[in-house]
């Protein structure tokens, strides 16, 4: 019996289906474990913010010293920033304590933290929080005492918080980030928190390249959840934590103190570096694109920068600097060694 | 077993205890399972404290998820570390020896990443110097092994029947310790270097593990772990540092008077620690148990 025939248009349709097929199902292999729908809005989504999205400011400023005047500087750089009115808020000012090792400088500086503070009591906060969760340590009020921190605050009328300890609360993932499970502990302050602003030191980092103030947020999963070193951070990937973490917080911004940064072996055992430089901006993301610039980092290099450009989390492409010219702060950073 | 307590510390726990029977943190903040773990060890054996200790054992029972293990909270349905604790709290107290059982089993057959690939085992030799062949017991089930929770873990089922299993279990955790120590002696959170830094001692985690080793395996003891721990002990200068050291500097049969003067000297007015039921409950134990 002879083959049944098939018409030439018949079979170009035929050509036609397979191939929007194999490109359907080549589409849907690409976007795993997202998801199509996902993949394609946080795709389009990162298209829209690099080219039309709003555009981010970031504010650098020049401080060669701890003993600057550092409440003028910064209480400058908020305005240049066009940092949000604090007037009213609870906020929550989040430095990076990550441990205490020998003269090593791995901590945000206290008298930055301590002139952060004075510039929100200026500004009329009606509530200002000093906390963090360090990740190497069981006890932060320990690193608190020991870098001076403690007592500037006591001096303020204020008492740092272990957000290791701080009455954690469950609260819902978004958009499958935290893909072992369907929330993240997070403690009271930051959940009750009007505005969190995280206070990074800039460093480099073993695992993520740079620790600015994105990968300072992740010292906000307590500890007496989730252990010490955090490590459901690990498992999860740092990059899905970061982003995942960022978007279910309140509105974070961001103030980097680069004034002595670190190199080489960050975050515990790099070399001081000093940069002369503070950095602030109402986008964290816009902030550490900046900052990883000015130490000598593409974005692209940095897998969590390069996922929130991808994914369309903050703007890292159409920024404006204000204050001092970046080529001024650009420096060559020893990269960290790889794990 | 805390015999007597500093004065008023007893009034301040009786007071901070929560109308459901835990402790928080701080003394107003919410119930979580360490803490009352732990308030509970303290107030034991005192017959003042009879009732609260009842209520603290009853809301530890009412914890238990139903995999057997325990979460931080009510709220929290995923069972995780501090399932050690409330082991080790019923076990010693001589409450709950069922839901004890049925903990130490969840313990045993918690899921523990460990490495067999000999690039991957490699690659952990030459970053932390670590064996990554050898568990211990992770923070959260799934995870990589710590020294916290695996000492946490030794202690509380030291009390379980002796089984095949649990010695088995045992003797990989003490390999364990002893691949993890630091070169001066104690123990960090995990692994003892990081690329070239040699990492120090911790407190926490040294104490827990010298209070683990003295129960079941006192001869891995070396004198440079005591050494480390009294160093940093003072180095942090934290009560929690002062307290957790002074209680495994006891326990080995060493004593620390500048630490008892400087815990003794912490507390305040109101008999707590810092306000902090956890924190007075370890002072206690620290200054008047029998170690």
């Amino acid at each position: 019996m002879a083959a049944p025939k098939i018409s030439r248009r018949a079979f170009i349709r035929l050509v036609m289906l397979g191939g929007i097929g194999a490109g359907l199902a080549y589409y849907h292999r690409l976007t795993q474990p997202l998801g199509e729908v996902t993949f394609t809005r946080w795709m389009l989504r990162g298209r829209y913010q690099q080219f039309a999205g709003k555009k981010a400011i970031v504010a650098l400023g020049e401080s060669s010293s701890y003993q600057d005047d550092l409440v003028k500087q910064l209480s400058d750089l908020f305005k240049l920033g066009e940092l949000p009115d604090v007037r009213g808020l609870k906020v929550l000012v989040k430095p990076n304590m990550v441990d205490k090792v020998g003269q090593y400088l791995t901590t945000t500086a206290p008298e930055v933290i301590a002139a952060l503070v004075d510039v929100l009591n200026e500004l009329g906060a009606s509530q200002v929080t000093v906390g963090d969760g360090p990740a190497f340590h069981r006890d932060a009020t320990s690193i608190a005492r020991n870098i001076g921190l403690d007592e500037l605050l006591r001096q303020r009328g204020m008492q740092f918080v272990d957000l290791n300890y701080d009455d954690p609360q469950p609260i819902p993932v978004k958009d499958g980030w935290i893909s072992r499970s369907d929330v993240i502990w997070l403690p009271k302050h930051v959940v009750e928190a009007d505005l969190i602003i995280s206070v990074p030191k800039m460093k480099t980092h073993h695992w993520a390249g740079v620790s600015l103030s994105l990968k300072n947020l992740l010292g906000l999963f307590p500890g007496m959840r989730y252990g010490w070193p955090k490590n459901t951070i690990h498992f999860n990937g740092i990059t899905s934590s970061i982003l995942g973490l960022y978007q279910i917080l309140p509105p974070v911004v961001a103030v980097v103190d680069g004034i002595v940064g670190m190199e080489g072996d960050g975050p515990l055992a790099g070399t001081p570096v000093q940069h002369s430089v503070l950095a602030v901006g109402k986008d964290a993301v816009a902030v550490d694109v900046t900052c990883a610039s000015l130490m000598g980092f593409d974005m692209y290099e940095v897998d969590y920068l390069s996922m929130a450009a991808w994914a369309g989390i903050g703007q890292t492409r159409r920024i404006e600097t204000r204050g001092i010219q970046p080529e001024k702060f650009r420096k060559q950073y020893e990269r960290p060694p790889k794990m | 077993m805390c015999l007597f307590m500093q004065p008023n510390a007893l009034e301040f726990l009786l007071k901070a205890q929560a109308d459901d029977g835990s402790w928080g943190y701080s003394r107003a903040g919410e119930g979580f399972l360490e803490p009352t773990a732990v308030v509970l060890l303290a107030l034991r054996d005192i017959p003042q404290a009879a009732q609260a200790v009842q209520k603290a054992a009853e809301w530890i029972f009412n914890l238990q998820n139903p995999d057997g293990g325990w979460g931080i909270c009510p709220q929290d349905k995923e069972s995780g570390w501090q399932t050690a604790w409330a082991v080790y709290a019923l076990n010693l107290s001589g409450l709950g020896k069922e839901k004890c059982d049925i903990g130490i089993q969840w313990l045993l057959n918690i899921d523990v990443m460990q490495l067999n690939d000999s690039d991957l085992l490699a690659a952990g030799q030459k970053v932390a110097q670590i064996d990554f062949s050898v568990r211990g017991w992770p923070w959260l089930p799934g995870e990589s092994s710590w020294v916290e929770p695996t000492a946490l873990t030794l202690l509380a089922i030291k009390g379980s029947s002796a089984s095949a299993e649990v010695a088995s279990r045992q003797s990989e955790a003490v390999l364990y310790l002893r691949d993890r120590r630091c070169d001066g002696g104690g123990w960090n959170i995990g692994n003892p270097v990081m690329f070239d830094m040699r990492l120090p001692a911790r407190v926490t985690p040294s104490a827990l593990a010298l209070l683990a080793l003295a129960e079941i395996a006192p001869k891995e003891i070396l004198p440079r772990d005591i050494l480390a721990l009294r160093n940093e002990m003072f180095q942090d200068g934290g009560v929690l540092a002062l307290a957790w050291g002074l209680k495994a500097l006891r326990v080995l049969g060493e004593d620390d008077p500048e630490a008892r003067a400087a815990l003794v000297s912490a507390q305040g007015s109101d008999g707590s620690w810092d306000g902090n039921p956890y924190l007075t409950a370890i002072a206690s134990i620290a200054l008047n148990g029998e170690g």
